[in-house]
């Protein structure tokens, strides 16, 4: 499996919006395990989904300037009802502020009306070579696949 | 690639507190897009980690008579990162516990420093999700996958 | 232990912010916990334990939240409005919310409008006061 959790970039406002959307098929691993009789996308995966949606619109905002984003915080994250295989889940999120360290958005998550997931995160970008030069090599590789990753999915 | 983020119980006190250990590897796949030449655990997973801990501490907590699922991540930080060959210490513990719901708060740890802090609601879903539907029976627990993590802590416990 | 409405105030506010995820700015006296501030089902249980450990009381869920098995008898609602004994039985359950505007026409899809943060300010003043 990769660990790509969405497919396409369907709008995108530099520093302001990104709207993307994932497919859900029985062909990814993980949903044999959950769960077997009833296989659904685990909500954590809505998140990595989220947060992977955002760190395309700060890649963009920020012109790749830092190769890594992680999450570092999550709040009031709510499960409002299941994606299945054949849905799409469509994910708006809304930045509410985007520096060069750090940015801060409100993401939510349909299939078709139906709302799925909702919640607020704080991201933190940075490169490797900020704690260490050597790691500057890394840091270049890894722009190198975000900028493949959002022409891939259309951004 | 299988959906199980913990691999073992070191404690485990019914209706109160659990700690399991997930260990990072380089045989896992999504390591090596995230990210190629500096592999790290996604924050994501390690909620995961966390809500398997909490959901089984909720689950066993009412003899897996419920169908425990994941409604809220009230609040998830993460002040470190879990590379290859680190081992984690996830500790949940059960703050309340009532017919429809659970809260769980915890914490992970690798290399001796705090990296997280994590709170969770689980939903006793019959209680919960009028109009969805799901199966009758208990999909949760019905894969042996995370009764077999406590049956090896029952075994293995001095 | 005696406080002031203006600190049981504050900290209400606080545990709002933490349980629903809102800003400060957000959490107005007048703002409907449902409505305006988006809590849900899920979120009740939330607000209720995390007031619970910042006043060091006790809340039985349905003082602050109507109970679901209130919301599904056919003696309490009937046709999507509160009954006579319906009604009785919410006022008894949260003397600390205003049902004056909310009893010319007890419509269930209206009640979230009754759960504002000044009620549960006046609820955990009660209790707290009470003490």
């Amino acid at each position: 499996m990769r660990f790509i959790l969405l497919d396409k970039v369907t709008e995108l406002v530099v520093a302001q919006r990104i709207t993307t959307v994932k497919a859900l098929s029985l062909a990814e691993e993980y949903l044999a395990d959950h769960f077997a009789t009833f296989p659904v996308l685990p909500g954590v995966l809505m998140i990595e989904a989220l947060v992977q949606s955002a760190g395309i619109l700060v890649h963009v905002t920020n012109d790749f300037r830092q190769s890594i984003i992680v999450l570092q915080e999550a709040r009031n994250v709510k499960y409002k009802s299941f994606v299945k295989p054949g849905n799409i889940l469509r994910m708006e999120l809304t930045a509410r502020s985007i520096d060069e360290q750090s940015s801060s958005f409100l993401a939510a998550g349909f299939v078709d009306d139906r709302p799925v997931v909702e919640g607020r995160f704080q991201l933190r970008h940075f490169n490797l070579a900020d704690e260490n030069e050597k790691w500057a090599q890394t840091d270049e590789k890894i722009r190198q696949e975000m900028r493949y990753r959002a022409r891939l999915l259309g951004a | 690639m299988r959906w199980i983020w913990i691999d073992k119980f070191v404690e485990f006190e019914s209706g109160k507190r659990a700690v399991a250990i997930k260990n990072v590897s380089l045989a896992e796949e999504y390591l090596h897009d995230h990210y190629p030449g500096y592999p790290f655990m996604p924050a994501s997973l390690l909620i995961e980690a966390m809500a398997q801990t909490a959901g089984i501490l909720v689950g066993q907590a009412r003899g897996f008579q419920e169908k425990v699922i994941l409604a809220k991540v009230s609040r998830a930080q993460f002040y470190d990162l879990a590379r290859p060959g680190d081992q984690l210490i996830l500790e949940a513990r059960l703050e309340t516990i009532t017919p429809e719901a659970a809260i769980i708060c915890g914490t992970i740890r690798c290399r001796e420093k705090l990296i997280g802090q994590i709170s969770l609601m689980f939903s006793h879903i019959d209680k919960n999700l009028a109009g969805q539907e799901f199966p009758q029976e208990n999909f949760v627990f019905n894969n042996e996958q995370f009764i077999n993590l406590l049956r090896s802590y029952e075994a293995e416990k001095p | 232990m005696a406080m002031t409405r203006d600190q049981i105030n504050e900290k209400v506010k606080e545990t709002l912010m933490d349980a629903l995820g809102v800003d400060d700015d957000e959490v107005t006296d007048d703002a409907t916990l449902m409505g305006d501030l988006g809590a849900e089902s899920i979120d009740f249980l939330d607000i209720v334990f995390r007031l619970e450990k910042a006043f060091g009381i006790k809340i039985p869920r349905e003082e602050l939240f109507p109970a679901e098995n209130l919301l599904n008898d056919s003696a309490y609602v009937d046709h999507g409005k509160l009954t006579g004994a319906g009604l009785e039985r919410l006022k008894s359950q949260m003397p600390h919310v205003d049902f004056t505007e909310f009893e010319k026409d007890p419509d269930l899809n209206k009640m979230p409008d009754l759960f504002r943060v000044n009620s549960i300010v006046t609820y955990i003043e009660n209790k707290v006061n009470a003490a």
